[in-house]
């Protein structure tokens, strides 16, 4: 009985955030992603190279919509984006005949070795999980793909937020660098 | 999470809603990724420490009460009785010719002497009222014969918690503070530690 009644909670949520929160946030997102799309779609166009990747675009929501958050971090940022990078390459050169466990490996090793590591970064989950389940493009990177688009690309937005996040009085970023 | 904090947890912590987390979340701009609840249970803990960290801190010599009233092993027990009546006290230490502190005399030894067996006032009451007061056969006795030996005493760095504790295992509700040389420097009494209750509206020690 305890068990079920676990499911049903126990508090509320977090209130809204203000106007002010939101325009900085979108514009922190806006110009740290339209960065990364110009310069992957009209900088280096035909390298073969890439500098987006969908889970630079779930940082966004952090490192610009929740700057205070332990996983907004630079820390977190950069050390979950990279280490997971490196575990989905490594899953997937393992077993790139058997994408079902590669992917489930990459996850879940991904988890593990950021709470070790103390650099919990929800996106770079999905970085694993990309360097696994992505196309022709991402797999002929090999491990260059944890250099560029991922390190390039996380640097690039890390950047931004601290130029964006620190303008306003009320903000301040980062709580902390490592 | 699934164990909110009960109580037990923040011992001595002012009530706080799930409420009052929201509204000082809002007033703290930009977005918080915690809920009001793992919120309350962090406050909860965060003050055990804090009041841990406070009772540990203070020491005797900061509650204690330095005008000490004293009584000498031959102060005789009238003479003892009349200060004590005086001054309010329940209680004092007893020092001997060079000033060491060698037990405490209370009320408590007074019940004892007056009715041996008897351990309340009602008592003494009680055993007065059937057989006749003994009161007068102490007239001529010294601090000596009643006191409590060898009083227990705690030193000047003494935590308050650690004296809490000694006050609960004891059961006494006095001990005489000494300095560094073993000489008498104060006493601390429970209505000392009463008025150090940790409470941010009460002022902290």
């Amino acid at each position: 009985m305890n068990y079920f009644r676990k499911m049903r909670g126990t508090t509320t949520s977090p209130p809204r955030v203000s106007l002010s929160e939101i325009f900085w946030s979108w514009l922190g997102a806006f110009a740290g992603i339209s960065l990364l799309a110009y310069l992957n779609y009209q900088v280096i166009k035909g390298t073969g190279w890439l500098l987006l990747t969908g889970s630079l675009g779930a940082s966004a929501l952090l490192i610009y919509g929740a700057i205070k958050a332990p996983f907004s971090q630079p820390r977190n940022l950069l050390g979950g984006h990279i280490l997971s990078a490196l575990i989905g390459v490594c899953a997937y050169k393992l077993l790139p005949g058997h994408l079902w466990l590669a992917s489930g490996l990459a996850v879940a090793t991904s988890i593990a070795v950021m709470h070790a590591t103390r650099t919990a970064h929800p996106p770079g989950s999905a970085t694993a999980l990309i360097a696994v389940i992505g196309d022709e493009t991402v797999h002929n990177l090999g491990f260059l793909f944890v250099i560029i688009p991922v390190a390039a690309g996380a640097l690039i937005l890390l950047l931004v937020a601290l130029i964006i996040n620190n303008i306003p009085a009320s903000r301040r970023y980062p709580e902390y660098w490592f | 999470m699934t164990n909110r904090p009960t109580k037990d947890q923040g011992k001595g912590a002012p009530e706080i809603s799930d409420a009052d987390i929201v509204a000082a979340m809002r007033e703290i701009s930009g977005y918080l990724d915690i809920t009001p609840g793992d919120f309350k249970e962090v406050y909860l803990l965060a003050f055990r420490h804090a009041r841990e960290r406070l009772l540990r801190r203070v020491t005797a010599r900061e509650i204690m009460t330095r005008d000490v009233v004293r009584v000498r092993v031959d102060t005789p027990l009238r003479e003892a009785a009349e200060l004590l009546a005086q001054r309010g006290i329940s209680g004092a230490p007893v020092v001997d010719d060079e000033g060491r502190v060698v037990g405490v005399i209370s009320e408590k030894d007074f019940i004892r002497g007056l009715a041996p067996g008897v351990s309340s006032f009602m008592g003494v009451v009680a055993d007065c009222l059937q057989e006749g007061c003994q009161a007068l056969a102490l007239r001529e006795r010294q601090v000596a014969d009643l006191m409590s030996s060898p009083a227990i005493t705690v030193m000047e760095e003494t935590p308050v918690l650690e004296i809490a504790g000694i006050f609960k295992e004891k059961g006494i509700n006095r001990a005489p503070v000494l300095d560094s040389q073993g000489r008498l420097a104060g006493i601390v009494s429970r209505g000392d530690l009463l008025g150090l209750t940790v409470c941010p509206t009460g002022g902290a020690p």
